[in-house]
């Protein structure tokens, strides 16, 4: 019987928006690791501990190297491959991460356009009870000496505008609401 | 005349500042540095001799004044400033202000900051030499003057029209109008940014060139009255009119062409008695017809692609001519192309996020190395925070080659091995660029990024093949085990690897 450290583990993550089963099971120093019943035998090596180095050892001995990094405070994780970047999040299991599903965005009912990153309101360009259409402006952001046009992520009605012309704003924070 | 110039205050910050360090130490010359608030343990200061705060985080209680600038230059004993690009750079006003105060001025005279500063002006000096230029109106627009009388101005110079600041640079207060409806959105918006970039809201009115290609020449001048032309840069890669890709030679610009190019800049140098380093941008339609557009009376930011193509380095001749030497160049090999190169600059910018200013704390990085690999960064590194306060360039990557599809092959290849995490950066959006067909074969001008981007409509530029996930879901899945299981099972720690190793080191450079 293995010892209770090295019980298999099963948890699901979120992948660009799909959630998928994750089964890892120690065995010989290697890991066997199946994820939505495709299973596979992975050498894996810590670099840091943010940083794995996989080689699929009944996979061609495909060499990966994946790179985790935290996206803010939200849970979410960008996860760095050879081929670009995809958004993960731990859904449920063992993890440390916030809980529950992560996603594409919808555009059905009311939608909060948020401040991107830190800056100053230079212009806000609709009031409450305009009509918008998708990709419409409705707020101009000044940040690192740019202004940056913040657009309507659907058509439909301004239902509350959130801040005024001056307003500093940190990253995140709630502009317009859009319904 | 000339004093001997022994100790330089950098009037910049970021990777032009630590660029013009390493100048100085590879010239025996003692550096100052200058600091905003967040800028304390930047690599600017550390890199320096001696390191001077000067105020908080806004530029203009800092980096742009001018009082404290030469005040530290006195209490320092340096003898010469170096003002990067941006900033003070193309400011005549602190040109004079360190002429006053007896410290050099590594640049041109005040006089040709203030007229070559002024677009209109600058016209004018380029049609006295016998330069052609864009058509459009001889003087400025003052901010006072009606929408309405702009429209006339406008219709006069004939639709589609640019309107640009008359002090700007950096693609900042500057708008495209193909539809006389949009002008007064367009003249409100050009005269504001101008306004608050330059504290100049003057602009005036440019034809748009179709299909242009912006071809410049950079130029050296000493005061002995020699003015040398090098081979040509071609920056026409540029997102709402900002540069974002440069690459020197240029396809398009044969042998004969680059000879009209560079006297013809030369000319215009000449003409102002222009000194120290210089560019003259010029539009190019799909005749071979060339446009003078502007001079940068400063050294621009992809001069690197002029130094790998032509084995000189532009800050050393700076400072060479600020203490009177005389240019001593071949003038044939600085027009002769060794291979070829191309810059990237990399923006803490979300490209998925229609470049949206991503700025924050670097939760990783490693950067790029080796054959070809030239990269210029301000000390980006795991841990360091990139503040909003500035511009967001990450680092300068600079690819050579034997020839462009080798330097092409090299950049692609170091954007790759280029890992930045905990911000988004625009590298996916160069991988995506250099993979195309158009880029590839050099069918493009300054409109191709912007309208490339319209058509792609919101589409992520690396689109991560479905059979990368298990490996995302594995990564994911293996972190968490690590951190709950006991170390007897975790996953291994690999020793630290070379990369790792590398990149420990350039963060300490």
């Amino acid at each position: 019987m293995a010892a209770p450290s090295e019980m298999p583990m099963e948890l699901q993550v979120n992948v660009n928006g799909r959630v998928r089963t994750v089964r890892i099971e120690p065995r010989d120093g290697l890991f066997r690791v199946t994820v939505d019943g495709e299973t596979r035998l992975i050498d894996a090596a810590a670099i840091d501990d943010t940083t794995f180095s996989l080689v699929g050892i009944d996979h061609g001995h495909r060499s990966e190297e994946v790179g985790l990094g935290e996206i803010g405070q939200s849970g979410e994780l960008a996860v760095h491959l050879s081929g670009g970047v995809v958004v993960a999040r731990v859904s449920s299991g063992p993890g440390r991460f916030g809980r529950g599903a992560g996603g594409t965005p919808q555009t059905a009912g009311r939608q909060q356009v948020v401040a991107p990153m830190p800056g100053k309101v230079v212009k806000v360009l609709v009031k409450e009870g305009d009509s918008v259409r998708v990709r419409q402006g409705l707020v101009v952001v000044e940040a690192m000496k740019m202004e940056n046009e913040l657009r309507s992520p659907k058509d439909g009605r301004v239902a509350r505008v959130l801040v005024d012309e001056g307003t500093l704003v940190e990253s995140g924070r709630p502009l317009v609401e859009v319904e | 005349m000339h004093a001997p110039l022994t100790k330089v205050l950098i009037a910049n910050r970021g990777e032009i500042a630590v660029r013009i360090i390493r100048a100085c130490r590879e010239m025996g010359v003692k550096t100052v540095a200058v600091y905003s608030e967040c800028d304390r343990t930047a690599l600017h200061v550390r890199y320096a001799d001696e390191a001077y705060a000067i105020g908080p985080n806004p530029p203009r209680d800092s980096y742009l004044r001018i009082d404290k600038l030469v005040d530290v230059a006195r209490q320092s004993g340096a003898d010469a400033v170096h003002p990067g690009y941006g900033f003070l750079a193309e400011n005549a006003d602190f040109a004079r202000a360190c002429r006053d105060a007896h410290v050099t001025f590594i640049g041109p005279s005040p006089e040709a900051i203030d007229l070559m500063g002024s677009k209109t002006a600058a016209r004018a000096v380029a049609v006295a030499a016998g330069v052609p230029v864009v058509p459009g109106m001889r003087e400025p627009i003052a901010t006072e003057v009606a929408d309405s009388d702009v429209a006339a101005m406008a219709a006069e110079v004939g639709f589609p029209i640019l309107i640009k600041a008359v002090s700007g640079g950096g693609g900042k207060g500057m708008r495209t109008v193909t539809d006389p409806a949009d002008l007064p959105g367009a003249l409100r918006a050009a005269r504001s940014e101008a306004s608050s970039s330059f504290g100049d809201g003057s602009v005036y009115i440019e034809r748009r060139i179709q299909k242009p290609r912006h071809i410049e020449i950079q130029l050296l001048g000493d005061h002995d009255g020699t003015v040398l032309p090098f081979v040509e840069r071609e920056c026409s890669i540029q997102r709402r009119h900002q540069k974002v890709v440069e690459e020197s030679p240029s396809m398009v610009v044969t042998p004969a062409i680059r000879r009209q190019l560079a006297s013809a800049a030369a000319a215009v140098a000449k003409r102002v008695g222009y000194t120290n380093a210089g560019t003259i941008e010029f539009l190019c339609d799909d005749t071979g017809a060339f446009f003078f557009l502007e001079m940068n009376t400063r050294l621009q930011v992809e001069h690197p692609i002029t130094e790998l193509v032509t084995l000189t380095d532009l800050v050393h001749w700076q400072i060479r001519i600020a203490r009177g030497e005389r240019l001593d160049l071949d003038p044939e090999a600085l027009l002769t192309p060794q291979g070829h190169a191309i810059e990237c600059r990399i923006y803490a910018e979300d490209p998925d996020r229609d470049f949206m200013p991503s700025p924050g704390r670097v939760s990783a990085l490693r950067a790029p190395a080796g054959p070809g690999i030239r990269r210029d960064d301000g000390g980006a590194a795991a841990g360091v925070e990139v503040p909003i306060y500035y511009d967001p360039l990450i680092a300068k990557l600079a690819a050579w080659g034997a020839d462009r599809p080798m330097s092409l092959a090299r950049m692609t290849r170091a954007l790759h091995e280029y890992d930045v995490r905990g911000i988004s950066t625009t590298i996916p959006f160069f991988l995506w660029l250099l993979a195309d067909a158009d880029f590839q074969a050099g069918r493009f001008d300054t409109t191709f990024i912007d309208t490339a981007l319209a058509l792609r409509n919101g589409r992520p530029f690396l689109e991560v093949p479905e059979a990368s996930e298990f490996s995302a879901a594995a990564a994911v899945a293996l972190q968490v085990y690590t951190r709950t299981q006991t170390p007897a099972s975790s996953v291994p720690a690999a020793p630290a690897s070379l990369w790792q190793q590398r990149a420990r080191v350039d963060g300490l450079r």
